[in-house]
Formats: C-alpha cells, sequence, structure tokens
C-alpha cells in the first residue's frame, strides 16, 4: 500500500488574497501549474528545494507556468522521454510542489521509444553545436536587454519589454530543458551501466569532474579580490563590517578602498548579473545589491590557509583520472568497450560540467529583464517599494504598464495584503511537508533522480514520521571524509553570513551562490541533490566532506547542534543537540590564575 | 616355446581395465560416462582432450549392477522400497533409506571383485609410487545432466581413504548413497527406478592440496560470459562445496586473462587431512592463513586457462573443481578434479552487431524500465 499523504490542508481554493484562477491562463502542455487541487493527492509532489523562501505572485506564475512546467513538458514531448511526460507543479502558499508526469499507454510509450532512438543519439553527435546555439541565442537576447535602458523607455514601449522578458526566460527554460533531458539520459543510462559492470556508483560522479565552469571562474575572480583587497591593507575594514555595511565603509574609507572598489564594480559588470536564486524575479543580482559578493569576499578573507583553485582544479583532475583507471581495472575488454565510448559520450556531453555551468548563463540571470522592467515600473507609478511590481499577477502587471488599470488604493491594498502572505509562508518553510499526496517507492523522471536525489531510500526517509528525533541520518556520499562541527541549518542563501568557519552547512540544497562557503566550512548536508547536485560537486572540488539526498537532515539537525560528517560513508550523526550545548558551555573553563 | 618366436616389435600396453573397471587413462571417452557415471566419465574426456586430472579408476556400472544381482541386495532393496506406500512420510523414507544403506556396508563383495579391485588399487599404488596410497573414492552417478545437478553432492564422497580394506568400505558406502533419503523421494516423486539410475564410484589418487576451489565459465548468479569466476581457500576443496567456509573470490577476464576482481575473504574453516583419523576433515583455519590471500596470479592463470580449455572442449559454460597441489610449480597446469555443464545459464546473447555504448538501450534499460537504477 501506497502512502498518501494528504494535501486537503492545501486544496482550499485560497490562495494569494485576490487570486483568480485566470492568473494562470498561459499555453500549458500537458499539466498546467497552479495551487493544490481536489484529487492532486493522486500525484507524488515533492517540496522543490531551489524556492526555499517562496515565490511572489509574479515570480510563481511566471516560474511555474512558462518555466518549469512549460520547459520540462516542452522538452519531454520533443525527446521525448517514453515513459514521461515531464514536470508539473502546485502550490502549498508560497511555496512549489513538483510531480513527473507519467506516460501511462503502452502504445505511446511504444512510438515514442522509437523517436528517442532516434533523437538521443542525433542529439549526442550534435551536442556541441546545440547546446552553444541554444546558449548564444540566449546571450544575443541578454546582449538586446543590456543595450536598453529601462529608465529611457517610452512608457508605449514598457508593456511591450516586459512581454519580451517573460519571452526571454520561456525561451530559456525550452533550452534549458531541451538540453537537459537527453544530458541526463545519456548519463543516467552510463551510470546504470556502470553500477551494472560492478564499479562503485559513488565513483561515478569522479569520472566527469575536474572541467572549468563559469561559476568556479566567478569564485576564482572573487577571491582574486579577497588577496587585492588584503594587499591593499582593507582586512581591516571586511572585519568591522558586514555585507550590508561594507559598500559605504569602504567608500567612507577611501584611498585603497576606492581603487578597489573600482576593480571590483568592473567585476561586478562581468560576473555581477547573476541572482541569489534560480529563475526567482523577487531576488536581486550582485548588481542590484553588492551584499553578497560583499560578504564572499569578507569569508575568503577570514580563512587563515589560503585557498590554492589550481591546486584543487589538479586534484580534481588527478582523482577523476584515477577513478577511471580503478574502474577500469575491474572491468573485461568487452566492459571496457562499453565504458571507454560511455565515458567518451558523457565527457564530451558532460553534464556534471553543464549543471554547473549554464545556470551562468541561464538560470541566475534569466529572470532579470523583467526584475528590471517592474522595477522601472514600480518608480512611474510610485510605488510605495520597488519591488511592489512583484506583488501583481501578469495580468495586473500589463494592466498596470499599459496604464489601463491605475496602481491605486485597490492594488496598493492587495500587495500589502500579498506581502504579508508571503511574509507569513516564508516563515512556515521548515514545516512545509517534504512530500504529499501518493508517495512511490521510486521515480522515473530523471531530473527528479539526478536534480533531487529522489532515491528509494530518501523517498523513505521523508515518510519517516520519527524523522525530527532521527540521530542517524543517511544520504549519497557525494565528498569524501569527514568532519565535527556545529551545525547552522539555513533556510536560504539569505543566511550565509551566518556560517562560521568550521561550522557543518545544514540545507534543502545549495546553487552556486552557495560555492563560496565551501571556502570556510568543515562538512555539507543537504536534503536534497544526488552525485552530480551543486553541492556535490562543490563540496568534492574543496574536499569538503558532504552528505547529499538525506531527505530530512534540516527535519532532523537542529541549528547549533553538533554533527558529523561521514562523506565517505553518506552517515550524518547528531552527537548533540543545541538544547543541551549551553548547560556544558555554562560551566566555563577555570581561568589558571 | 612358440610365443617367444612371435614377440610383437613392440608390446601391446598392458591393460588394466576390466568389465568392473574403468582406467581413466584407458576407457575410450565415448564410453566413459556410460560405464563410469557421469563425475568419472568426464575426467576420462578430459584427459582426452589434454587436461590435467588426478590418476585413478571407476568402478564401473557394470560392477555395481553384478554386486546388486550376485549378492542377493536386488530383491532385498525391493523388499524395502516394496514396503513404502505410493506417498510415505519423510519419517518412512528415511527409516527405509537407512535401512538400505545398511544393507549395502552390511553386504561383502565377491571375491572375484575384491580380487580385481584390489589389483587396480595396487596398480594405482605402483602408479603413485607410494604403500597404501591414500585416494578419494567418489559416487559417480549416472542419468542425464539435469538430474546430475539436482544431484549434486548429495551422493558420498570420501577423501584420503588409505589401504584397500578401507577402500572397499568406501565403495559400499558410496553404493549405498544412491539411497539416501533425498535421492529416494527424488526418484518416488519423479516416478524413477533405482535400476534405470546406478551408479559408478571413482578412486582416484588423493592430490595433496595446497588450495583447492571452484571455477565458472560463466558468472554463476549474473550470468555474464566476459569473466571466470573463481572461489578458493586453502587445503581441500570440501570446505568450499559444503559452504563451510566464506572463500577468496576472483573473476579475470576470459578476452585477456586479466584478474579483474580479487577479494580476499576471512577463511575460518580448512578441509585438511588428518593423519590419526585417515581422512580430510574440517578444521578450524590457522589464524596466519585466515586472511591471507591464496592465490597468485599465475596460479589464477593456470586455472583460467583449464577452465577456458574445458568449455572449449564441451562447447558450453562449465564449473569446475580444481587443485593445486603440494608440489605444483610454476607453469604447471593444475589439476582438475570434477567438471559439470551450467545448465542454468542464459543462452549467450547476440552482442556481436550491437554497438559498444548504446546510449538509448541503456536510458531504456536503466531508466525507463520502471526499476530504480542500479547503485541508487
Amino acid at each position: 500500500m501506497a502512502n498518501v499523504v494528504p494535501v486537503d490542508a492545501y486544496s482550499t481554493g485560497e490562495w494569494y488574497p485576490g487570486y483568480k484562477p485566470e492568473f494562470f491562463d498561459m499555453p500549458w502542455i500537458v499539466d498546467p501549474a497552479g495551487p493544490f487541487r481536489p484529487g492532486d493527492e493522486n500525484q507524488f509532489w515533492f517540496l522543490d528545494f531551489h524556492w526555499s523562501r517562496g515565490l511572489t505572485p509574479l515570480g510563481s506564475t511566471l516560474w511555474s507556468g512558462d518555466g518549469y512546467c512549460w520547459g520540462t513538458q516542452h522538452a519531454a514531448e520533443s525527446l521525448p522521454l517514453p515513459p514521461g511526460r515531464g514536470v508539473t507543479a502546485r502550490f502549498a502558499g508560497t511555496h512549489l510542489y513538483g510531480s513527473a508526469l507519467p506516460e501511462t499507454d503502452p502504445r505511446e510509450i511504444e512510438a515514442r521509444a522509437g523517436r528517442i532512438a532516434t533523437n538521443l543519439p542525433h542529439f549526442l553527435t550534435n551536442y556541441r553545436t546545440i547546446w552553444e546555439s541554444g546558449r548564444d541565442e540566449l546571450e544575443n537576447t541578454w546582449s538586446y536587454f543590456r543595450g536598453i535602458d529601462f529608465t529611457q523607455a517610452r512608457g508605449d514601449e514598457l508593456p511591450n519589454l516586459l512581454g519580451q522578458a517573460r519571452r526571454y526566460h520561456k525561451r530559456a527554460m525550452e533550452i534549458h530543458f531541451g538540453v537537459m533531458y537527453p544530458m541526463l539520459a545519456n548519463f543516467l543510462g552510463f551510470y546504470g551501466a556502470c553500477a551494472d559492470m560492478g564499479i562503485n556508483p559513488n565513483e561515478i560522479g569522479k569520472f566527469l569532474q575536474g572541467e572549468d565552469t563559469k561559476i568556479m571562474e566567478t569564485d576564482r575572480k572573487l577571491y582574486e579580490l579577497a588577496l587585492t583587497a588584503r594587499a591593499a591593507g582593507l582586512e581591516g575594514v571586511f572585519e568591522t563590517h558586514e555585507g550590508g555595511q561594507l559598500r559605504d565603509a569602504l567608500a567612507r574609507h577611501g584611498g585603497a578602498a576606492s581603487v578597489w572598489l573600482t576593480e571590483f564594480d568592473d567585476f561586478l559588470q562581468i560576473y555581477g548579473y547573476r541572482a541569489e536564486a534560480t529563475c526567482d524575479v523577487g531576488v536581486p543580482s550582485w548588481m542590484e545589491d553588492n551584499t553578497i559578493p560583499l560578504d564572499l569576499v569578507k569569508t575568503f578573507l577570514q580563512r587563515r590557509d589560503s585557498h590554492d583553485f589550481e591546486h584543487a582544479a589538479r586534484n580534481a583532475m588527478a582523482e577523476r583520472q584515477e577513478a577511471i583507471e580503478n574502474a577500469r581495472a575491474g572491468l573485461t575488454r568487452e566492459e571496457q568497450a562499453v565504458f571507454d565510448a560511455g565515458l567518451a559520450s558523457n565527457q564530451e556531453a558532460n553534464f556534471p560540467w553543464w549543471q554547473d555551468d549554464h545556470n551562468y548563463y541561464i538560470d541566475l540571470k534569466v529572470m532579470l529583464p523583467l526584475r528590471w522592467g517592474c522595477q522601472e515600473l514600480a518608480n512611474r507609478v510610485k510605488a510605495d517599494r520597488q519591488d511592489d511590481m512583484l506583488y501583481l499577477f501578469w495580468p495586473e502587471l500589463r494592466d498596470v504598464a499599459t496604464g489601463d488599470k491605475p496602481y491605486d488604493g485597490e492594488l496598493r491594498s492587495l500587495v500589502d495584503a500579498r506581502r504579508q502572505y508571503f511574509d507569513h509562508w516564508h516563515d512556515r518553510r521548515s514545516e512545509m511537508p517534504k512530500v504529499l499526496g501518493t508517495v512511490p517507492e521510486a521515480v522515473e523522471d530523471p531530473i527528479l533522480i539526478e536534480i533531487f536525489g529522489l532515491n528509494p531510500q530518501s523517498i523513505k526517509a521523508v515518510q519517516n514520521p520519527e524523522a525530527a528525533e532521527q540521530t542517524t541520518i543517511s544520504g549519497v556520499a557525494a565528498a569524501k571524509g569527514t568532519a565535527r562541527g556545529i551545525a547552522r541549518v539555513l533556510q536560504s542563501s539569505d543566511e550565509l553570513h551566518r556560517l562560521e568557519p568550521g561550522s557543518i552547512l545544514v540545507c534543502e540544497s545549495t546553487s552556486p551562490n552557495w560555492t563560496p562557503a565551501f571556502g570556510k566550512i568543515a562538512g555539507a548536508v543537504c536534503d536534497g541533490g544526488g552525485m552530480l547536485s551543486h553541492a556535490a560537486i562543490v563540496g568534492r572540488e574543496y574536499g569538503v566532506p558532504t552528505v547529499t539526498a538525506t531527505g530530512v537532515a534540516t527535519l532532523s539537525i537542529g541549528d547549533g547542534d553538533e554533527i558529523e560528517v561521514d562523506g565517505t560513508a553518506g552517515i550524518v550523526t547528531v552527537l548533540g543537540r543545541a538544547a543541551a550545548a549551553p548547560a556544558a558551555v555554562a560551566s566555563a573553563p577555570e581561568v589558571p590564575a | 616355446m612358440t610365443a617367444a618366436t612371435v614377440q610383437p616389435p613392440e608390446p601391446a600396453p598392458e591393460r588394466h581395465s576390466c568389465e568392473a573397471i574403468a582406467w581413466l587413462d584407458e576407457v575410450p571417452p565415448e564410453e566413459a560416462v556410460a560405464r563410469g557415471g557421469a563425475k568419472m566419465g568426464r575426467l576420462a574426456e578430459l584427459l582426452a582432450s589434454g587436461v590435467q586430472v588426478p590418476q585413478g579408476f571407476a568402478v564401473t556400472v557394470d560392477a555395481y549392477r553384478r554386486h546388486c544381482r550376485e549378492s542377493g541386495l536386488d530383491p532385498r532393496i525391493d523388499e524395502v522400497l516394496a514396503g513404502l506406500g505410493p506417498e510415505p512420510t519423510d519419517a518412512e523414507v528415511e527409516t527405509a533409506s537407512a535401512t538400505i544403506r545398511e544393507l549395502f556396508t552390511g553386504t561383502p563383495i565377491s571375491e572375484h571383485l575384491t580380487a580385481r579391485l584390489t589389483e587396480a588399487y595396487e596398480e594405482l599404488c605402483l602408479r603413485a609410487v607410494d604403500v597404501n596410497v591414500p585416494v578419494a573414492v567418489r559416487s559417480s552417478a549416472t542419468g542425464e545432466d539435469a538430474a546430475d545437478a539436482s544431484f549434486a553432492g548429495i551422493f558420498d564422497t570420501y577423501l584420503g581413504v588409505s589401504g584397500i580394506e578401507r577402500v572397499l568400505d568406501s565403495l559400499r558406502r558410496c553404493w549405498g548413497s544412491l539411497f539416501t533419503a533425498r535421492a529416494l523421494a527424488y526418484r518416488l516423486r519423479r516416478g524413477i527406478s533405482h535400476h534405470d539410475m546406478p551408479i559408478a564410484v571413482g578412486v582416484i589418487e588423493l592430490i595433496h592440496a595446497r588450495a583447492s576451489g571452484v571455477a565458472f565459465s560463466v558468472h554463476p548468479v549474473t550470468g555474464k560470459r566476459d569473466r571466470i569466476v573463481l572461489e578458493t581457500s586453502w587445503g581441500w576443496g570440501e570446505a568450499i562445496v559444503q559452504g563451510l567456509v566464506d572463500p577468496d573470490h576472483i573473476e579475470v577476464g576470459k578476452a585477456d586473462g586479466r584478474v579483474l576482481r580479487y577479494d580476499v575473504a576471512h577463511k575460518k574453516v580448512v578441509s585438511a587431512f588428518d593423519f590419526a583419523v585417515g581422512a580430510v576433515t574440517e578444521i578450524e583455519m590457522p589464524a596466519k592463513l585466515a586472511d591471507r590471500r591464496v592465490l597468485d596470479d599465475e596460479q589464477i592463470g593456470a586455472i583460467a586457462a583449464a577452465v577456458t580449455a574445458i568449455e572449449e572442449h564441451y562447447g558450453h559454460p562449465v564449473d569446475v573443481e580444481w587443485v593445486i597441489g603440494r608440489h605444483r610449480r610454476a607453469g604447471d597446469p593444475v589439476c582438475i578434479v570434477q567438471t559439470r555443464p551450467v545448465t542454468t545459464a542464459e543462452p549467450e546473447p547476440a552482442m556481436s552487431t550491437a554497438p559498444a555504448y548504446d546510449p538509448v538501450a541503456l536510458a531504456q534499460k536503466y531508466l525507463f524500465s520502471g526499476k530504480p537504477i542500479p547503485g541508487r
């Protein structure tokens, strides 16, 4: 009997204040997004870690409709996935749950199997051209938006710009998932073959590691900026100020600090158009808000030992070579032929590399033009806050932009109410069930398996009613080594500043903006993510013991708990609860006279 | 004497076989299984094809039949069996089995056969240049391969039997083991008469084993045919065959003979020769040997070469029991003491036309099959 977690509490028909079902009226392929509805308990839903802050009205509708649902369903139809039709989305409050859409008609599955038999080899043969032409198309559109000064746009141009920005995001997701599904199918087929040939599954990710990405490049540039700051004697300024105050403090400091800020701004021109979240119009870029990159520089400066990126990269490549040689040694000649060809195919269309690199071109900046448009519109209608427009739904936003509807008291109070609704659900994030509906033993969609780490063990783990009391948590052994430290349970990257050097990061999942944190933490534990999730990859690159796909780490581990991460065995142990810790600390050591 | 004048230029090699005795190196391979049973018959076939096997002879199916007929055992066996109803209980079968086996141990072997057996055993001593050479006395059943497989390990084997009296005693016990409770129950269930599957018994020189084991020319679990799988421990192979010891596990690539993996096990028990008892028995493994790797690469290569040759000879996958003697030197062949066809192996998949790496087939197999991906 499958376990069913009811969705009744979320399928009430109530959503954001002033919500009307037609706000989700947008083209859809198999299943449209929306708030939970009765009957949804027949499907399996998992809480999506990418949006742990919750999503605003504009962010939730456009991302789920144009992005997630359109992108995955479009790609699942065009490859196609034989037994799957992509992913759909529902909202419980502001929190997004995903669900894979199965294809159940045997005749359809067979026909789709025939199509993927042609399309997947074609994709793999032409992978580089397909990805790079998609990427270049998006970069062209990006350049177009960069060339526009939104403040100078005529009033009648603004609605059109908003529409273009929305289409840019939608097109980006077609390209994104159009590349992701076939790469994942190739990777997971290779993975299965490797495991079947007796290769230790923990080794498979290593075969493809060590390639440089735009995200790693960004980290190196930030680190160079930290070294420049140290050389310029600015460590004291960074030490005494938090990220939010740093820019002003540096400007006041003048002299070398001003020179450094110029360099920093040059860096931002290239690398600063990245938001602190995946495809979330509600989150600012580094350019807009310097707090995060300045805090990252501060983090690098706090490290006593220097981090040698080149050394780490060489280590990663050496580890990769060793892993490949060890694996090959245990294979028969016939198996080596399969392995070598599969490895060559996966090194060419390298999913782990793409999974990091594409964030720079797509996920972290694709919502920025829409955000700029919304901010400019907010200025023009004299909104109370610059992000007010993000609390409108698309039809409302369009009407305000065209002037068909004034941004008056009615909309303003609606925005206020929606802001409260957002905050209310933001605070409830940690209580949200990890899964809803009919929970299966295993899933088939490659994105669910690889990106969300939904394996039979983690699916079982999230159903454990005693998860909060658990002191031993197992998951994927993502990066080897063992570390002990104080757990810092973070809801989103907004809280990165809470990480002290030597602490252990516990979170739902990480994304590229979390990377520099790996320079100071001792270990990492995530609810989601597989061998190739961001945390797993970065954990290996930085030599930080990491366990992913635990399902329940953020439930089982409390902030301040003392924990041990065994990234070799994939086990996390709670050594002491935070509640008990103050008593131990209270007995202060005697100070020698 | 006229005989002296017609002496042939080359004397015909002296033959030692007779109706009751079939020497491994004399019996024509095509008659070997019919006369010596499956186990001994295949050893004769291997010897004829150039594989190293121990010296020895089979006490033939005819000898068994004649013994049963002439000693009066046949009617007494039939009487016991007739006492079993159409659907006897397990306990009734057990009792009948014990009764018949006692009949065998209590019935002397005829003078004529005793003389033949004594001659043969003395010949084996002569060949081994030994007095009262220790031998293995092994049951060698007849019947189809499938029956042979389902009877695997249920007939008696005695290792380290020394002296003709003990050989004769072991021979009678092996004959009697045709009537173990399991064998009886099997035949009753299938409606097979014991007359249709008479038993032969092998008497072969005991190889003083440094290490022994089994080998499969196909992976016994996954059915993969690109490798040879070995399991081995110190001493004789009984502890492995009976599952009393966790053996070292080795896989060898068939195409190039490379050792793909070698898992050293903690081996707690060893089958060793007990001189006081005069038999191979299971004792605790000496601590210093328990965790030591049993085979070196040369030995593995020699075993793999023999297994490959046997598989090629028969044209189908085989399992093999082998022994590395104390006096074997590098480069010598290993000694094969038993081989059987592997009947459970799946037919060889037609792989020749498929590309080495087929991403579509692999995605279908591992990702779209409705089953969890291996290793997750």
